[in-house]
């Protein structure tokens, strides 16, 4: 894993990043637009399967389109985060704040695909559950703690 | 020295400017709420502009995503902008001459006076052309203008602390 991001920051995109004056934050201005998309389609669907807004909507029919919007920003999330991580990878790869974030993110990422995924296919047949608002509770907090463990990268 | 300049001075050197200022931790524990309060505000409002354009949800009428989105919408817009006069507060003498800062503060306002148009223009009338997928041209222009001005926002608020540590 060291060796990865060593290589990374020795990249091409890593040098560049390292000596562009405005490269990091152009990279950083898309990452934070594509946070808003992503925080904006997992409240819509979080509210929903808490049975908050929208109840009128089938979460099976709200989950299709704006699965595809969070799935999307988190492709440039992606891409932006590993520009932004050439820029000082060992200092990612040493930094807590970062570890707890690629952790949380694995986490909402798995959380997102599997139990998830189950408690909107099961919120459309039966009546909204404990179990899906315990859902929407975990799912919340999981990418908003990616959110702020993100936002510490900066300061520890 | 201008009036308003005077008055950035005023607050910079107030007694709470300071207290931000002179805290190890109180401005970037605002500045994180700040960034919710926006995520929040920007993340909201998109859904119903990409709606709007037919991006997304486009069987969902308009007006429903409008009352299920615009509460939060509002709450972010509070929470964005106390936590925004603060960390203003704090640093109000080195904002003033701060190009991002006027950038931003000419954006916020282009994007108060585009809901302003909208929806005492065409969403009046929003029972109309709810159901259809794509909005009517007035409505998309608003969607539009919304998702460049919030994006130049966010950009413009990201360069402010840029210009700071290059000039």
């Amino acid at each position: 894993m060291h060796f990865l991001f060593a290589a990374l920051g020795h990249s091409a995109l890593g040098r560049y990043m390292q000596t562009s004056v405005w490269g990091f934050a152009v990279v950083e201005a898309i990452h934070l637009l594509a946070i808003a998309v992503l925080g904006g389609s997992v409240l819509i669907i979080d509210l929903r399967l808490l049975g908050v807004i929208l109840r009128k909507e089938t979460t099976r029919a709200l989950s299709r389109d704006l699965g595809r919007l969070l799935l999307g920003s988190l492709a440039v999330l992606i891409l932006t985060g590993i520009t932004m991580v050439s820029e000082e990878a060992l200092k990612c790869y040493y930094s807590p704040a970062f570890r707890w974030k690629m952790a949380l993110l694995g986490a909402s990422v798995l959380f997102y695909f599997t139990l998830h995924r189950r408690s909107l296919i099961q919120a459309d047949q039966h009546a909204l559950t404990i179990w899906s608002r315990i859902t929407a509770i975990i799912s919340m907090s999981l990418w908003l703690g990616v959110g702020v463990a993100g936002r510490a990268i900066g300061f520890l | 020295m201008p009036f308003l300049q005077r008055l950035c001075q005023l607050l910079y050197e107030s007694r709470i400017g300071t207290a931000i200022r002179e805290s190890d931790n109180a401005f970037p524990i605002i500045e994180s709420i700040h960034v919710l309060g926006i995520t929040l505000l920007v993340g909201t409002i998109a859904m119903l502009d990409l709606r709007m354009l037919g991006v997304t949800l486009r069987q969902v009428p308009v007006t429903r995503i409008a009352r299920a989105v615009l509460p939060l919408t509002w709450s972010g817009f509070v929470v964005m902008f106390i936590s925004g006069f603060l960390l203003f507060w704090s640093e109000a003498a080195k904002n003033y001459t701060n190009p991002a800062f006027r950038v931003k503060l000419v954006l916020l306002i282009l994007a108060g006076i585009n809901p302003l148009i909208f929806h005492t223009g065409v969403y009046r009338r929003a029972k109309e052309w709810e159901l259809a997928a794509v909005a009517p041209w007035r409505a998309r222009i608003a969607a539009i203008a919304s998702l460049t001005l919030w994006s130049g926002i966010i950009v413009a608020g990201r360069a402010i602390a840029y210009f700071d540590r290059h000039s």
